[in-house]
């Protein structure tokens, strides 16, 4: 029986972290009411020009630098026609003749070691809006909210043999694009898309066979089912005729795990596709690109390796902190501010990603500072926070946070002004030991005669009076003191 | 450009030409395509093409979010619109 | 003629004080307060949300903005002729513009529009106006109504050149919200404040024009009448001492096939930014459909005139991927040959005195509506004299019933001349 290979290229697109669309003034809020984050720019009305959006070339040659791309230095953006109700101008601002990066490799981890994956092209364009498909009036809403919020489009060489192959790249790609806080690249929201370029030959051919793509990709796992389906569709054709392969557009249904030609988009594929008289081209000189490339973080790999070797976490903790910039972030600036390591980490890996998954957050988006959390730590470590209300200073530090309130820069202030901070008054102290005593005499009698456990509920007593708000050693030494007299 | 490919390209820009007006359609296009001829004539090889006639680059905004206008606004001259949508036929996946 | 066909939308408001100007805005120009309607049924009564850049500085500079003007369906057909609101004859039956009617009638002392294919310039030429269409990038076209964004650039036409400079003043300048605006301080290099400091200075594009280039190559373009009227306007500037020589044959060569490229980067350029009229988010829209593409191809099919579906074809054509190369990027170097050429031409300019380009506006004196009927597409043809400074974004003045092409930012220096050219014009039709 002849063996098989797969052959496969993917497009990725990932939608960048601007605040502002790319062409207009629009705040990038895809996910919001719809048309509400519109002008009459992305709303295809006439009168606007477009105006090109600084950070997003900066976060383009911040992706092209990441995936080890040749930058052109001088990019320019070009207009693409075609008619779908979710292009409100009929034209799509993408870049055809010169694009922000070319020639570009991604290294992935393979069974039969590290294989580089080529990057053809990396382009900048404005994402086209969405459209819901209202069954009850059979009517299509739209919804321009997306439409021009800023997109790279990652374009692979034809480099990838199977599925495992492609969850591996788009792993690697998802990691780099988040660490480079290039885009927040979340599948399951739709800031990362992927359209799979599909082809199947016998073993030792370099001759490609008929290509088919596959688009609106949700996830990673239905992108390792589609491949497998798609693999054996056309291997089932070419070896036992079932089906002549045509190349084609075709979507996958991730719930009858079977791919389908979709109709054609009017006569695609002559996109009158030229320049934007509206839009000068982008030169990138030598400040400018030595200024991003000084921006590129660490590879989270060499980070990793950073925290194990020079810093001595365990594997565990690096490999949890290495999952987010933000994570890694928090913890540098923790250590900046004095917390030891293996504190910070935990602070991070389990109280920090407890918040956050409570509160249905990514890790991405934990909005504590590391020089806040390192004094919060520092607090807690000097007695002078209890553990408990270290965690909720944290808590509350998120709640700012929520609120659109700026994180203070003097924890310890606000934690005083919070009154979270354990009264250092011992003659309080005192007052209260002796005050619960003397409202308790019989527990206080039984302790002496040598129940210890008689001791729990009057300390239970105090620190309700105190509302937690003591270091629990002193505390206790000091009503063991007060019983024994 | 014969009749076949002009309907094609009426299809792409979303128009439809009567018969009479494909006639003359057809007419102009030979005319242009004679143009074409006129203008191959030129020796362009020593050129770069030129899409902006004042030379100016690097013409960028600040990553700055303005409010955003009205919705109530922006949907009122649209034809069919529902929840603050604009509404279509429905367009098959 | 009626009343109705000059203005689409007249402004209920007052006009005021008598420091003012009375300024039309022509329909590609979007108001808040007037609907703009593009001369298209396409946008009859469409309402913008905002307003164009120039109209905003003509009202903060205390001007009377008198109403909405009628123009050719997206500005770039021959004299007005396919308006969906009628096309505008005068009083000896000739065609014109309803821009240049409205200044013979006394209506306004302005009007402000976007100058796509000349048809003002012509329209100005015919009926004794005068019209500038300034250096690219010097006045905002944002709030116009796109249609061929490389080129078009906002014109003025008014009786005289003082109105247009003094409208000039009012409109250039920088603006953000126009990627192709240049910085403030070239803007203002043709406001008449600029021009006399920069004059002071010695800089080149303020010297007065002392020598005039005539396209002799051009010459059997043209009718009879109108060799006499550039005769007579060649004499009357060699009585004002301008020296007047004749431009290389190499300018000529590309000047005769200037409108060719033009019109490919014109009609690409109007394709792609009107194919976002489709009848689905505002403007006109077909009453009976049952699909997207019904309602698409019936709305623009029912909405524009038969010019613009010949530019949407041809534009969409000259962009396919067999034709791309030879049509548009031809164009596009076509394009950067003629600023050479020009610049050559002008290249003798010095602080004492630059050079200007005299070409005439048109190939004939008068033209009727039958003659639009015989040949719908003047448009493409008779553009042969002002797609020169669209293609290459040269300032360009139309007055006595010719045009002078002069070096970026030499506008308020071809207005000075203009002057001289005018009064060939009344010499010309004495004679």
């Amino acid at each position: 029986m002849t063996a098989y290979e797969t052959v496969i290229g993917l497009e990725v697109h990932a939608e960048l972290a601007t605040k502002s669309k790319i062409f207009c003034s629009c705040t990038n809020g895809s996910d919001a009411e719809p048309n509400t984050h519109v002008c009459p720019a992305c709303c295809g009305m006439p009168g606007m020009l477009p105006v090109a959006n600084r950070q997003v070339i900066n976060l383009g040659m911040t992706a092209g630098m990441m995936l080890n791309c040749h930058i052109n230095r001088t990019t320019t953006f070009d207009k693409k026609s075609y008619y779908y109700p979710d292009l409100p101008a009929s034209y799509q601002t993408t870049q055809w003749f010169a694009p922000i990066a070319v020639n570009g490799y991604v290294t992935i981890e393979t069974e039969d070691g590290p294989k580089d994956i080529r990057i053809k092209q990396i382009h900048m364009e404005e994402d086209a809006g969405k459209l819901v498909h209202d069954n009850w009036s059979y009517t299509t809403l739209v919804d321009f909210n997306r439409t021009s919020v800023p997109l790279i489009e990652i374009v692979s060489q034809p480099d990838l043999r199977s599925a495992d192959e492609v969850v591996a790249y788009l792993e690697r790609l998802r990691s780099l694009l988040r660490f480079a806080k290039v885009s927040g690249a979340r599948m399951e929201k739709g800031t990362m898309r992927a359209d799979v370029n599909l082809s199947v030959r016998p073993v030792g051919s370099n001759e490609l066979g008929v290509r088919t793509e596959m688009k609106n990709m949700a996830s990673i796992a239905a992108i390792r089912r589609a491949i497998e389906y798609e693999t054996a569709r056309h291997i089932d054709a070419i070896e036992n005729g079932t089906e002549e392969l045509v190349q084609e557009t075709r979507g996958w249904n991730d719930d009858a795990g079977k791919s389908f030609a979709m109709r054609n988009k009017e006569t695609a594929g002559d996109y009158r596709y030229f320049p934007d008289p509206n839009i000068m081209p982008i030169v990138i000189d030598d400040e400018w690109y030595d200024r991003i490339h000084a921006t590129l973080p660490e590879f989270p790999e060499v980070k990793r390796e950073h925290y194990v070797t020079n810093v001595g976490l365990s594997d565990y903790d690096a490999d949890m902190l290495t999952q987010s910039r933000a994570f890694c972030d928090c913890f540098e600036g923790a250590m900046a501010a004095g917390a030891a390591p293996k504190e910070a980490a935990n602070w991070i890996i389990t109280n920090c990603a407890g918040i956050l998954n409570k509160r249905g957050m990514t890790s991405d988006e934990l909005p504590v500072p590391g020089a806040a959390l390192g004094q919060l730590i520092g607090l807690v470590g000097d007695g002078k926070v209890s553990n408990a209300n270290g965690k909720r200073l944290l808590e509350t530090l998120f709640d700012l946070d929520a609120q659109g309130e700026i994180i203070p820069d003097d924890i310890a202030a606000f934690a005083e002004a919070e009154g979270l901070v354990n009264s250092s008054d011992t003659g309080a102290l005192e007052a209260v030991v002796a005050a619960v005593i003397a409202a308790d005499p019989e527990t206080a009698q039984a302790y002496r005669d040598g129940r210890e456990k008689a001791l729990n509920p009057l300390f239970g007593a105090c620190m309700k009076q105190l509302k937690g708000k003591c270091d629990t050693q002193v505390l206790r030494n000091l009503l063991i003191a007060e019983l024994n007299k | 450009m014969d009749r076949d490919t002009l309907l094609d390209l009426e299809h792409l820009n979303q128009l439809s030409l009567t018969s009479q007006e494909q006639d003359d359609m057809l007419a102009f296009f030979s005319a242009r395509e004679a143009d074409w001829e006129t203008l191959a004539q030129i020796d362009t090889e020593t050129v770069e093409r030129m899409v902006h006639v004042r030379p100016m680059v690097n013409v960028m905004r600040e990553d700055v979010a303005a409010q955003p206008f009205s919705r109530d606004d922006l949907l009122a001259q649209a034809p069919e619109s529902m929840d603050g949508y604009w509404q279509v036929p429905q367009v098959l996946q | 003629m009626s009343e109705n066909t000059l203005f689409i939308f007249e402004n209920p408001c007052e006009k005021a004080a008598t420091d003012q100007l009375s300024i039309g805005l022509d329909d590609l120009i979007l108001t808040q307060d007037m609907p703009t309607s593009a001369g298209s049924k396409m946008l009859a009564g469409y309402k913008s949300l905002f307003a164009a850049r120039v109209d905003e500085r003509l009202r903060e500079a205390g001007h009377h903005v008198a109403g909405k003007v009628n123009v050719g369906e997206f500005g770039f057909d021959f004299l007005g002729e396919t308006s969906h609101f009628g096309s505008v004859v005068d009083a000896d039956g000739n065609l014109t513009t309803a821009a240049c009617q409205l200044l013979a009638d006394g209506a306004v002392d302005a009007v402000v529009g976007l100058d796509v294919n000349g048809a003002q310039a012509r329209a100005a030429a015919l009926s004794g106006q005068v019209h500038l269409k300034p250096t690219y990038g010097c006045v905002s076209r944002f709030g116009t109504v796109a249609v061929a964004c490389s080129g078009e650039t906002v014109g003025i036409a008014a009786r005289s050149a003082s109105d247009v400079q003094q409208v000039l003043d009012v409109l250039a300048g920088h603006d953000d919200s126009d990627g192709t605006s240049l910085p403030e301080t070239e803007c203002a290099r043709i406001t008449s404040n600029g021009f006399a400091e920069a004059a002071s200075a010695g800089e080149t594009f303020a010297a007065p024009i002392t020598h005039v280039k005539v396209a002799r190559g051009l010459m059997d373009a043209f009718d009879a009448d109108t060799a006499q009227l550039m005769e007579a306007a060649i004499g009357a500037l060699g009585e004002q001492g301008i020296a007047v020589s004749d431009t290389a044959p190499q300018t000529d060569e590309l000047l005769a096939v200037g409108n060719l490229a033009w019109n490919i980067l014109m009609c690409a350029e109007l394709c792609n930014n009107v194919n976002r009229f489709e009848g689905m988010k505002y403007g006109y829209h077909t009453q009976k459909y049952q699909t997207i593409g019904e309602l698409y191809t019936k709305s623009r099919t029912e909405a524009f005139g038969i010019l613009t579906k010949t530019a949407i074809l041809y534009g969409s054509e000259v962009l396919a991927e067999g034709n791309y190369d030879r049509c548009y990027d031809k164009a596009l170097r076509t394009r950067h040959l003629m600023s050479e050429a020009f610049a050559n031409e002008f290249a003798d300019g010095t602080s004492s005195g630059q050079t200007a380009i005299l070409l005439p506006a048109c190939s004939k004196r008068s033209y009727s509506l039958a003659d639009v009927e015989a040949n719908p597409y003047l448009a493409f043809e008779e553009n042969r004299f002002t797609a020169p400074a669209a293609i290459t974004g040269l300032p360009a003045v139309s007055a006595g019933g010719v045009q002078l092409v002069g070096p970026a930012f030499s506008d308020a220096a071809l207005l000075h001349l203009a002057g001289a050219v005018s009064c060939a014009d009344c010499a010309g039709k004495e004679a």
